[in-house]
């Protein structure tokens, strides 16, 4: 068994700096639902230094996210970056099916085939990522595409996990969503690079961008937020928040970002580890827990023996 | 894997590419069959209306999704069905079933199912037969995949 799915990981790891579409999606597929089989292909394939920038875009349902990015993707591509588009939705808590509708906005526009673009389902995760993205994210960079654009799920305001794997954060906001006082919560309105109204032929667009712009002026960040309003409708403003996001991009130290998706991953990875090993020892079959019992030792004082026991991996 | 530890495949959602592959604006059926399969446990990706065969393969591979269920109420099965066979071929495509339906003459089932095409299911049929046929078809479909 190691030495077939070795040798399937070399062969997946050819394709992908190939850039073989089939390797691409399986090895996506890999590191959603076998997670230690992508663990034996990581080593091969991750190069820190090859990670891709990521445009994250995230915003409520509804906002015009899919159709927004539609609009950007091309430009994006045409500028001369191997561009990949992840798009994210959610799946249902109650039988783990999914609907991925991300991609009736997009193909009109992505049809050519030279952006890679693919649907993943939230599987349970919260925060308007999936555990899966890094390991997405690597299986791009080493299939030669250095810009990716990750489209959250339609998130709430507390959902700001994309600021770990972005350099480039975009919230998209459409007319009529709230005034200066939503404006002025924490949570995702923290964590944008670029503000945009989206939907600006829409009654109301002005007012929501005042509110932005009021919110705005009473920040005190060093890296100065910036406002775009697009119509995907008109076409309004679409080239204008390309040339923002470029002008972020440019000026954007990379250095953080790097260091805060790396250890995002690696706690992430650690506590799934040990989550496992966690359960296996007490499980019913390890017998731990009952002699546990018997012995008369406190909850927290097994827990904690639990946890010494699981350090041997 | 070696310490048996590997998730099985079969706690992976099922992925499912719906597609009308053709002239066909009749998309009503589809989203009542996107809504079951979805509440069936499955990731069902929907690319919208009018995609071309060679766009349905490269949605179907981008997307590594065990089966491809088109349907198309105008008439072309054969011909469309055919062609999006003939592509998966031309691409080596292995390990994606394919499963049709919509408005298919019983005369034309046998030519589909020789090209590979299974189910064509008609109007009326139970939502869990279909569902059922789809899970036969994906299981099949991986075993050659992985």
């Amino acid at each position: 068994m190691v030495t077939q799915s070795n040798s399937r990981a070399k062969a997946l790891a050819e394709g992908l700096r190939r850039g073989d579409r089939a390797s691409i999606a399986r090895c996506i597929s890999m590191a959603e639902d076998r997670p230690e089989e992508f663990s034996e292909l990581i080593s091969g394939i991750y190069d820190p230094k090859k990670m891709p920038r990521v445009i994250g875009v995230t915003g409520p349902p509804g906002c015009g996210k899919s159709t927004l990015i539609s609009q950007i993707a091309p430009l994006l591509s045409a500028s001369g970056h191997r561009l990949g588009i992840i798009a994210i939705d959610a799946s249902s808590p109650f039988t783990g099916g999914s609907f991925l509708g991300n991609r009736i906005r997009m193909e009109g526009t992505i049809s050519s085939g030279d952006i890679f673009m693919r649907s993943i389902a939230t599987r349970g995760t919260k925060g308007g990522l999936t555990a899966s993205i890094m390991g997405a994210l690597i299986t791009l960079s080493c299939a030669g595409f250095d810009l990716v654009i990750v489209e959250s799920v339609g998130a709430g305001q507390a959902d700001v996990d994309i600021l770990d794997i972005s350099s480039t954060v975009l919230l998209v906001l459409a007319p009529g969503l709230g005034d200066e006082i939503q404006a002025m919560k924490a949570g995702t309105m923290e964590i944008a690079d670029i503000f945009v109204v989206n939907k600006a032929d829409l009654p109301g667009a002005d007012q929501s961008k005042r509110a932005i712009m009021a919110y705005l002026s009473t920040m005190q960040g060093r890296t100065p937020k910036k406002l775009a309003s697009t119509s995907c409708t008109t076409k309004g403003g679409i080239k204008e928040l390309v040339g923002l996001i470029k002008e972020h991009e440019d000026q954007v130290d990379t250095g953080p970002f790097i260091e805060r998706a790396f250890k995002t991953e690696v706690n992430r990875i650690a506590k799934e580890i040990l989550s496992k090993r966690v359960d296996e020892l007490s499980g019913n079959e390890s017998g731990n827990l009952s002699s546990m019992l018997k012995s008369g030792i406190d909850p927290y004082s097994a827990a904690v023996k639990l946890l010494g026991r699981a350090k041997r991996l | 894997m070696a310490n048996g530890k590997n998730p099985k495949s079969s706690d992976r959602p099922i992925r499912v590419l719906l597609a009308k592959p053709a002239i066909d604006g009749h998309d009503r059926g589809v989203y009542v069959l996107a809504r079951a399969f979805r509440d069936a446990g499955m990731e069902v990706i929907y690319p919208g209306l009018l995609p071309t065969p060679e766009e349905i393969i490269r949605i179907a591979i981008d997307e590594d999704v065990d089966v491809i269920a088109i349907s198309l109420l105008n008439g072309s099965h054969v011909t469309i069905f055919k062609k999006v066979m003939e592509l998966l071929k031309k691409n080596r495509v292995q390990g994606i079933a394919v499963v049709g339906g919509g408005i298919i003459p019983d005369a034309d089932k046998p030519r589909l199912e020789k090209m590979g095409v299974s189910g064509n299911y008609g109007p009326g049929t139970p939502m869990s037969e279909i569902i059922a046929h789809i899970r036969k078809r994906a299981g099949e479909a991986r075993s050659k995949r992985w």
